[in-house]
């Protein structure tokens, strides 16, 4: 097994940090958040959960995939230029697995380009949890706190025996980690990481209780259940749920002017026409949104908000599944922290259970 | 909140009467959730009154649920009757909503419950240490002793607001609202947020657009201040609701400040005087 030391690894990220953009756990005014940081001082090290996950930094809530610009010399379209070589650092086993459940679709041919090359300028360094948290499932979806298959590589805190004085702030530096290489892209990004070989076990987290999952194909049959319109009597119809759910990846795409520079609020700009710059953004939407089905004439199929809730557990358990394999959720449990009334998918997934 | 099991087996009792003599079709309420929490229930059926519960984690404001029982619930049928059980702070906002003329007042037989203050994940919540107010506005029946505390309002929070120069204000507001997420749970919690369409979200025209960047955060909020401006209760369900933490009862205590000190005007103190943003008098009229 080999091991490193804190002291050792925020040398690596900072090393890191000068060459590439480096985005890891950083407590923004008391929320846990993925970040860029300058350096391994602006990481929180110690997080149960980060309260968004790291979806932000592959699917962004606001993405300008085209530029178009109308000059005198026609037409001309740029695709903005990506991030260069990036490093996540302090991926929980979940957030990396709701990864592999977005490549499912974002990565199916055709591709989409902008989160393919996130995807591939991008490097996981995975932290391992060492218990579940208070609304934690991901063992009912088959993960497990350090599971370790999802990233490039996965630090693994060590446990270490009685030292009340290795807690304190002193003895942080020399908190030891096992570090697990898992693909090539981990080997290379290691580098200069001071690793030391030492002989014993890894450090197994501990698990709570599974709940059961329901079949994908058992689902269409609870379609029309009264059920679902009454889970949703309480629902706010927010799209709280749906933006901080690591898999959750719907989106809208829409073309807008861009203001010109100098321009006045009467629409007058220095010189270019009106309409002269367009930008095609790709931002977050949210099936929990009224209009999000609202078809041309007005129709709407999904009116109600008992509609919109049960299609947010079909598509999590019955139609990602069908259409692109995994199951849309990883057991994160962001969702029943944060839904202000009470929405509880482990509750929602013992009922259905029973329908 | 003392009275603890008492205060339950009469709201219980209540409910199953309205509902067993016809009187409402749904009541609403608060239940045991999962993981210890407390969340608004919708009983139908009298037996399950026995669901309903009454403490000091019944935080939510229960008047934002009237607006789903505005249409009838199947074609042709008359708007159903509801139940509801509220708060003194829940009451005003049942007030707006009357006043507003959002539903009838027969259509609701309002539960009022006296309030020693709510609290969130056990912390005693901000707004119930300035509350006043500990009795219903507005009810059919209220229960409950008398309240043992009383709040005072002494706006400190929103003096430090005042007292910061415009450019730090505005950093202020910018560092905070560049948390939002644009999920809109301040706006969904709210009772006084009902426009079919908002404006956030029209696509024709489309004011806002649909990038989630601080301009667009910004405007919504600011916004919504305004909109809610002499409309606020002051429940805190905006703030409750906010998955970032923003403090989003700040902003809606300095407006609603700004129009009592205006117009001598309270939010949701009674269902009759006309809300000052919602009528023009002949003097108010600003020198051409």
């Amino acid at each position: 097994m080999q091991v490193t030391t804190r002291e050792h690894l925020t040398a690596w990220l900072d090393g890191l940090a000068g060459h590439m953009t480096l985005i890891a756990p950083k407590t923004v005014e008391q929320r846990v958040l993925y970040r860029p940081v300058a350096d391994s001082s602006e990481i929180a090290f110690d997080f149960a959960r980060t309260d968004l996950p790291v979806k932000e930094h592959f699917l962004p809530p606001t993405d300008v995939l085209l530029s178009i610009e109308k000059g005198k010399e026609g037409v001309r379209l740029e695709e903005p230029s990506l991030e260069g070589e990036r490093t996540v650092f302090g991926l929980r086993p979940c957030d990396a697995r709701a990864l592999r459940v977005l490549d499912a679709l974002f990565l199916k041919e055709p591709a989409d380009p902008y989160y393919a090359e996130r995807r591939e300028k991008t490097t996981l360094v995975g932290l391992a949890c060492r218990e579940m948290g208070e609304q934690c499932f991901c063992t009912s979806l088959g993960l497990a706190p350090d599971e370790a298959g999802d990233v490039d590589v996965m630090l693994t805190e060590m446990e270490e025996g009685g030292g009340e004085g290795e807690k304190g702030r002193g003895g942080e530096g020399r908190r030891r980690y096992a570090v697990q290489v898992m693909t090539e892209k981990g080997e290379a990004i290691l580098g200069a990481l001071n690793l030391d070989k030492v002989e014993g076990a890894m450090p197994v987290a501990a698990v709570g209780s599974k709940t059961p999952v329901l079949e994908a194909g058992e689902w269409p049959r609870l379609f029309e259940r009264a059920y679902w319109a009454r889970l949703a009597d309480r629902c706010l119809s927010c799209r709280l749920c749906t933006y901080v759910c690591p898999t959750c990846r719907c989106f809208d795409v829409r073309d807008y002017e861009v203001p010109c520079e100098g321009a006045s609020s009467g629409g007058a700009s220095n010189g270019s026409a009106p309409g002269g710059h367009i930008e095609r953004l790709r931002a977050w939407d949210s099936c929990m949104a009224e209009g999000y089905r609202r078809i041309a004439g007005g129709h709407n199929p999904r009116l109600t908000k008992g509609d919109r809730l049960r299609n947010r557990f079909y598509c999590k358990f019955c139609y990602y599944p069908q259409d692109y394999g995994p199951i849309a959720c990883v057991g994160c449990g962001r969702c029943i922290a944060m839904c202000p009334v009470n929405v509880d998918v482990v509750e929602v997934l013992a009922d259905v259970a029973t329908l | 909140m003392g009275e603890g099991s008492e205060l339950i087996d009469k709201i219980r009792a209540k409910a199953r009467e309205l509902l067993q003599g016809g009187r409402v079709d749904c009541f609403i309420g608060y239940e045991e959730g999962s993981r210890g929490r407390a969340r608004p229930a919708f009983i139908y059926d009298p037996q399950d009154a026995e669901r309903l519960i009454w403490d000091e984690r019944c935080a939510h404001n229960l008047v934002v649920y009237l607006h789903q029982f505005k249409s009838p619930l199947r074609r042709g049928e008359e708007p159903p009757r509801v139940g509801i059980l509220v708060k003194p702070c829940d009451s005003r906002s049942l007030n707006i909503l009357f006043r507003e003329e959002q539903i009838e007042r027969e259509r609701v037989y309002v539960v009022g419950v006296t309030c020693d203050g709510v609290r969130t994940n056990g912390r005693p919540q901000e707004r119930c240490r300035r509350c006043a107010e500990r009795v219903p506005l507005v009810y059919d029946i209220v229960m409950g002793g008398v309240p043992n505390v009383l709040g005072r309002d002494d706006y400190a929070d929103v003096a430090k607001l005042e007292q910061m120069s415009p450019r730090e204000r505005l950093a202020f507001w910018a560092k905070e609202f560049d948390r939002c997420i644009r999920c809109y749970a301040c706006r969904q919690a709210c009772p006084a947020c009902y426009c079919f369409e908002c404006v956030a979200e029209q696509l024709d025209p489309a004011w806002m657009g649909i990038a989630i960047d601080l301009p667009q955060k910004q405007f919504f909020h600011a916004m919504r201040a305004y909109h809610l401006a002499g409309r606020c209760s002051g429940c805190s369900a905006c703030e409750e609701a906010c998955p970032m933490g923003i403090p989003l009862s700040l902003l809606n205590r300095k407006v609603a400040r700004e129009v009592e000190a205006l117009f001598g005007y309270k939010a949701g103190q009674d269902a009759e005087t006309p809300p000052p943003l919602a009528t023009f008098k002949k003097e108010e009229q600003l020198p051409m």
